[in-house]
């Protein structure tokens, strides 16, 4: 799979960075987008031009090296943490195609003023409850027909469910607003999580 | 779309003011404060423990009859702010008569000062933490008092999200863990989680402490609202749950 500016070298995912052009190291570890590459998920919806909707962004560990990737398009990052916002907003001082927003994606109505556009791709992280049901209201309000959401899914149990189960009933929710491209499991990388890439149905 | 009509000053904008009022806000301050009171009395023993790495040889057995504070004061200006009991006199008479060197004597009384004065700075964020709880959440405070509410703070991450918490869920506040563990292995689920260690539920029955945090976790939650709604409704608050635990004990006296 090409992606602009991501190498793959001796198995490892590397970037070449948006300001200083050299390689950057990306760590599976720290990133599941990258932990979904490693574990060879079959598409990546993410191009020079996209514009992308980051919910759960944290610090930007991950959106920094998707900011090495859309050279011209743009990453609006959300967060509800002020703590980690202040990092995400001195990232995106210093990197032009960020857009740092402090809010609480589960409530997409608060923003929908400021985010008066649609994104080509949704990505979400935000690892609570309800996952399924934050990025489906994100969507409808905020994604273009034929966008892509890609979404880490945590699977911890909730009930006295068997991993197994919980994974398939998430998987079902999903498919319930979703069209699913391809999704992996991010073990070894992450516990307990599924990367799950999508389309608007 | 065209990428350049996006007002990214609106966003900055509006992500500055939101960092500034979250930071800012009373929640936060408590939640920080109170972590930082959590971990000083780790770091205050520690550094105590060093100190008497020196001075256990001249006063054996000291630290097992008066506080930490006492015993500070006493090797870092001989203040003597305990009781002499006999005991203690016998220590402080010291008959093998072990004395201590130049260099020894003023890295005691550095460090005692050093555990001094963290004692002091966590009496007096103690100190914020009452005042800001009293200026801004003074009905939480007075009933699910100041130790229990700083811990369900912290555990909920903002006042806000305390806010929109059934009682149900304040009454397990804290619980998380063994809840889920319970869950997994099929046993009975926690009935409670940091209210548990409220002063009104120490003197019950297991089974009275049971039904009483269903009450108090629901006085709680109307406590949070009033908090947000700026009236003063404790006092009714506090009586009916005294009226509770009386109801309870004339049960038990009558059984
Ligand atoms: C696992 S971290 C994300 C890490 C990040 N995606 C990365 O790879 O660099 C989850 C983040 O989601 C945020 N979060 C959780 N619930 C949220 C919500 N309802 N709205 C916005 N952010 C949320 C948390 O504050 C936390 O920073």
């Amino acid at each position: 799979m090409k992606i602009n500016n991501v190498y793959n070298e001796k198995e490892q995912y590397f970037t070449k960075d948006l300001l200083t052009e050299k390689k950057r190291y990306w760590d599976p570890k720290r990133s599941k987008v990258c932990a979904a590459l490693k574990k060879n998920i079959s598409v990546f919806p993410i191009e020079k031009t996209s514009c992308i909707l980051y919910l759960g962004c944290a610090e930007g560990y991950t959106v920094s090296y998707l900011s090495d990737i859309v050279t011209e398009g743009k990453i609006i990052g959300v967060d509800f943490s002020a703590h980690s916002m202040q990092r995400f907003y001195l990232l995106s001082q210093k990197r032009k195609n960020i857009i740092p927003l402090l809010e609480d994606a589960t409530r997409p109505e608060k923003y929908k003023d400021l985010l008066n556009f649609k994104v080509d791709v949704i990505v979400q992280d935000v690892s609570q409850k309800k996952q399924i049901e934050i990025l489906k209201k994100n969507t409808d309000l905020f994604l273009k027909e034929n966008g892509y959401v890609m979404l880490s899914l945590k699977t911890t149990a909730i009930s006295q469910k068997k991993p197994k189960e919980i994974v398939d009933e998430e998987l079902n929710n999903f498919k319930k607003h979703f069209k699913i491209i391809n999704f992996v499991k991010l073990d070894p990388f992450e516990k307990k999580h599924i990367f799950v890439i999508g389309q608007k149905k | 779309m065209n990428l350049q009509k996006i007002n990214e000053k609106a966003f900055i904008k509006h992500t500055k003011e939101n960092i500034k009022k979250q930071l800012e806000s009373p929640d936060q301050r408590i939640i920080y404060l109170s972590q930082i009171t959590n971990k000083l009395p780790q770091i205050i023993n520690e550094l105590y423990e060093q100190l008497r790495i020196i001075t256990d040889r001249k006063y054996p057995t000291l630290d097992s009859y008066i506080s930490i504070k006492e015993y500070c004061n006493f090797i870092f200006e001989k203040k003597i702010t305990f009781t002499q009991t006999k005991e203690i006199n016998e220590i402080l008479t010291n008959d093998i008569g072990i004395s201590f060197s130049e260099d020894e004597k003023r890295t005691t009384k550095e460090i005692a000062k050093n555990i001094l004065d963290l004692i002091n700075t966590k009496e007096n964020i103690l100190k914020d933490i009452e005042t800001l709880f009293e200026k801004n959440y003074k009905n939480f405070k007075e009933i699910a008092k100041t130790t229990i509410a700083c811990k369900m703070l912290e555990i909920a991450g903002s006042f806000e999200r305390l806010l929109s918490m059934p009682a149900s869920t304040i009454q397990l506040l804290g619980s998380e863990k063994s809840f889920f563990l319970a869950l997994r292995k099929n046993k009975k689920t926690p009935k409670y989680g940091v209210i548990y260690n409220h002063p009104l539920m120490i003197t019950l029955s297991k089974k009275n402490k049971a039904r009483f945090a269903r009450t108090l976790a629901s006085k709680i939650t109307l406590a949070i609202k009033a908090d947000i709604n700026n009236v003063y409704i404790a006092d009714s608050l506090q009586e009916k749950l005294n009226k509770k635990i009386k109801n309870y004990n004339r049960d038990n006296n009558e059984n």
